[in-house]
């Protein structure tokens, strides 16, 4: 169905209300649903560069941490660490098959919910499902899953970037609890507990490096917008934990895309309120 | 202190290697990363530093407004090794500049006193190949945002580092006296404003210093930050930071910025 | 008032009145009058149900016994045994465990939802309307005792010079600039979607045990980390029912701005009550629309 090319007359918002609310009298010939938590504007970026959306999809998984783990030790929590690595591993591979079910080339706009609990950590991914208008359905594992927004994805690809999927890294490390004593001992002094330091280097540096391991495992050659975790555990606080996570891109032209931006001015005022309370 | 740091940065040396290779990692957002491609650098590596530091204890006079020097010094000290450990990082990924840098203090519940002092930014690169270390031979660092990077760098200035100063500040508990003769009354207490005044004074200055020293021609975005930390409410610390820039070219193109009404709330 | 017996009398009056009423904001009331939506007044509907989920309990679950699915779950439903691989241990010990979908509390939800829906629809037929926009929905626990309310309410309007329509009014979440976004870009609202699914967890002894961190060292095989199948399981049906759900309310249309809220109650280490409702806009195309050319990067100075 070749709809006549645009009439030039002016847009006209009413006479386009108009036509809308009347074409709900006739039948729909749709057959094709979608569902996707994506704004209007997000979705308008996405048909410019040629993408629509598929699928609301979800990936799941809890993995059993051994209570009494937090409790004594030295070094890094190996269990902890691995619990984090596998629910990350198994929720993301479980939104690449939902995502490839319903016809998927990627995930935009993931959603990256992920809580440690003393016996089990959780992590929850929700975000929509795209692809290239009309193309055909690739396999899970060519699936890209990330966490920019439809708009980010929209731009980053004029650039001539591709995302790859996500990457993340965690580390739990025990924190040396014997050093309060000392220290209290020197409490008029200046001094860098340097155990501490030492105990969140070590975290930090570990998930850092998972992270980018599963960055170069994706073929990637960066990962942006990388989110930060970090501190000791609130249930148990001389255990210390880092946890970080981006997506991973690629340069998929033979060279960047510079984008020309344009400087803009809002003239726009911050939007004054006035309170009838205070007068003010 | 440097023996430490070094020591610290041997544990980091694998990941660096690995971005070395290649592999780039940042907090930027997709604006900002296409922003710092825009102006001719490069992101090679999300950087950090930290120190968890004891502050010590200094005993404050009841009634008298004064600095707390220990104090001050503690706080500047645990901020300059969280700095220092992040600039090294950048230097060794062979980085001209770190943007985007955030310090931030973080208390646990480690002990009275104890904190993390912390600095994470994105360490860039300039892809011409063209140093852009500043004056001393490191990294510039900077607070700005990608987009304000781009914004400076459109202006002909450029970053040279992010400086800081800080005053850790006792202001005196007023005499039974004093209280009870101004009871009711709305005035001023030249005591207080006096005192507010100078800390600020003092932070104010020793971040200047710090940029004379890098030979910049001035700061933007300087921040005047003031917390009492765990220190109850008469003692607080006045943080001043900003980004020193020094102007490098006279050759400016500033495209006319179109002006717009936006229509979204 | 009867069951879907039409638009109580107070409500005939309020609409009869020859004001309008509405709901929106000022900025969304000038934005529909640009549209050439006229609002003619603000429409709702109600409905209270009980249910006998345990999230909407006020006092915790009381009466909650332990016990597989204690309905007759037809062919489609969701269910799932885990096995206990121990035998008899002792009498606290979990034998058995069951995932079980609860379609007699989705059915109560949808009934709440609908009745609620329709009544708010009947209400602006009354009064000739196309359509309501900026609809609101809230449901809310009434006392202790599993009572739901469900209110929906929302602006309806008219194109004037229109002749009613034969199938009632169009509705949706949407109102002002985006609302006029969507049609600008071709597309139609159909109607506000909700839907809601219930999923029993009753654990086994292994999920009980590795909820509690205490899996690895008394009965698990390896001795490495341990996925948490029965709760991944049913999270993962969970959300796949209340998405095949609103599916089934769609015909071919698209569902858009979608929200998708999950509540959890866990009674004791495993034991879960999973609820995930999802709700969003049914819109149609109407019209091709050409791809906006691709997104541009701005600078603000401000």
């Amino acid at each position: 169905m070749t709809n006549p090319p645009a009439a030039k007359e002016p847009f006209n918002l009413k006479d386009e209300v108009r036509r809308a609310v009347a074409s709900l009298e006739m039948k729909s010939t749709s057959t094709h649903s979608t569902t996707s938590d994506l704004s209007i504007d997000e979705e308008l970026n996405l048909h410019s560069i040629g993408w629509e959306q598929v699928e609301l999809v979800s990936g799941i998984s809890v993995f059993s941490v051994p209570a009494g783990l937090w409790n004594w030790g030295q070094g890094e929590i190996a269990g902890a660490s691995k619990a984090h690595a596998q629910a990350f591993n198994h929720a993301i591979s479980r939104i690449h098959k939902e995502a490839a079910d319903a016809g998927g080339h990627g995930v935009v706009g993931v959603h990256i919910e992920r809580s440690v609990h003393p016996s089990h950590v959780e992590v929850s991914l929700l975000g929509t499902a795209v692809r290239p208008i009309g193309a055909s359905p690739v396999k899970p594992e060519e699936v890209f899953v990330s966490d920019l927004s439809a708009r980010d994805f929209a731009l980053l690809m004029v650039a001539g970037w591709q995302p790859l999927g996500l990457a993340c890294g965690a580390s739990f490390v025990y924190a040396p609890r014997r050093q309060m004593s000392a220290v209290l001992q020197q409490s008029s002094q200046n001094i860098e507990l340097t155990n501490f330091t030492e105990a969140m280097y070590s975290s930090r540096e570990s998930a850092m490096e998972r992270m980018q391991q599963m960055a170069i495992a994706l073929k990637g050659t960066g990962v942006v917008q990388v989110n930060v975790v970090e501190g000791p555990m609130p249930f148990a606080t001389h255990a210390v934990g880092f946890a970080a996570w981006g997506t991973v891109v690629r340069l998929a032209k033979e060279s960047h895309q510079l984008m020309h931006p344009q400087m803009v001015v809002s003239l726009n005022d911050p939007t004054a309120v006035f309170d009838a309370a205070t007068l003010a | 202190m440097s023996e430490e740091a070094s020591e610290l940065a041997r544990t980091t040396e694998h990941r660096l290697e690995e971005l070395e290779k290649g592999l780039f990692t940042s907090d930027l957002s997709v604006n900002e990363f296409l922003l710092i491609k825009e102006v001719g650098f490069h992101p090679v590596g999300f950087v950090m530093g930290s120190s968890i530091y004891h502050t010590g204890i200094q005993t404050r006079k009841w009634g008298q407004s004064q600095e707390l020097t220990k104090l001050t010094e503690a706080m500047y000290n645990a901020r300059e090794l969280a700095m220092t450990r992040m600039e090294e990082e950048a230097a060794e990924l062979g980085a001209d500049g770190v943007v985007g840098v955030r310090l931030d203090v973080n208390y646990y519940e480690w002990g009275k006193d104890a904190a993390e002092f912390i600095a994470v930014g994105t360490a860039v690169k300039a892809e011409d190949g063209v140093s852009r270390l500043n004056k001393l031979g490191k990294p510039f660092t900077s607070d700005l945002s990608g987009q304000d990077f781009w914004t400076l760098l459109q202006t002909g200035y450029m970053p040279q580092g992010l400086v800081m100063g800080t005053c850790v500040y006792h202001i005196a508990h007023r005499g039974i006296g004093q209280t009870l003769g101004t009871t009711g009354q709305n005035v001023e207490l030249p005591n207080f404003t006096q005192a507010l005044y100078e800390a600020r004074e003092l932070a104010m200055t020793r971040m200047q210093d710090e940029a004379t020293q890098l030979g910049a021609t001035g700061i933007v975005g300087v921040r005047l930050e003031e917390k009492t930390h765990q220190w109850g409410s008469h003692t607080i610390e006045f943080l001043s930071l900003g980004t020193a820039v020094s102007k490098t070219s006279d050759d400016i193109t500033l495209a006319k910025p179109i002006t717009i009404i936006s229509l979204d709330n | 008032m009867t069951e879907q017996s039409g638009v109580p009398d107070v409500a005939e009056q309020r609409l009869s009145a020859s004001s309008f009423s509405s709901g929106l904001s000022v900025s969304d009331f000038a934005a529909c009058l640009d549209m050439g939506l006229e609002p003619v007044g603000l429409v709702q509907g109600f409905c209270a149900v009980r249910t006998t989920s345990s999230l909407n309990f006020g006092n915790g679950p009381a009466g909650f016994t332990r016990s597989t699915s204690p309905y007759q779950l037809s062919s489609g439903d969701y269910v799932e045994n885990y096995q206990c691989p121990h035998g008899m241990v002792s009498g606290e010990h979990r034998m058995w465990g069951q995932n079980y979908q609860q379609p007699w509390i989705e059915n109560t939800w949808r009934q709440g939802f609908t009745n609620a829906f329709t009544r708010m629809v009947k209400e602006a037929n009354t009064i000739g309307a196309h359509g309501v926009v900026g609809v609101l929905d809230n449901v809310t626990r009434i006392g202790q005792e599993g009572v739901l309310e469900f209110s929906i309410r929302g602006t309806a309007v008219r194109v004037p010079k229109l002749p009613a329509p034969s199938s009632g009014p169009w509705t949706t979440y949407l109102a002002g600039q985006r609302l006029a976004k969507i049609i600008e870009a071709g597309y139609v609202p159909v109607s506000i979607v909700a839907a809601v699914s219930s999923v029993r967890v009753w654990a086994s002894c292994i999920t009980e045990y590795l909820m509690e961190g205490s899996g690895m060292t008394m009965w698990a095989q390896n001795s490495d980390s341990v996925e948490v199948e029965q709760i991944v399981s049913a999270r993962m049906a969970a959300r796949a029912l209340v998405r095949n759900s609103v599916r089934a309310q769609l015909h071919g249309d698209q569902l858009h701005g979608v929200e998708l809220n999950i509540r959890e109650h866990e009674f004791a280490k495993g034991d879960l009550e999973i609820q995930p409702v999802l709700r969003g806009n049914r819109i149609r195309r109407f019209k091709d629309f050409d791809p906006l050319p691709a997104p541009r990067l701005t600078v603000r100075l401000s």
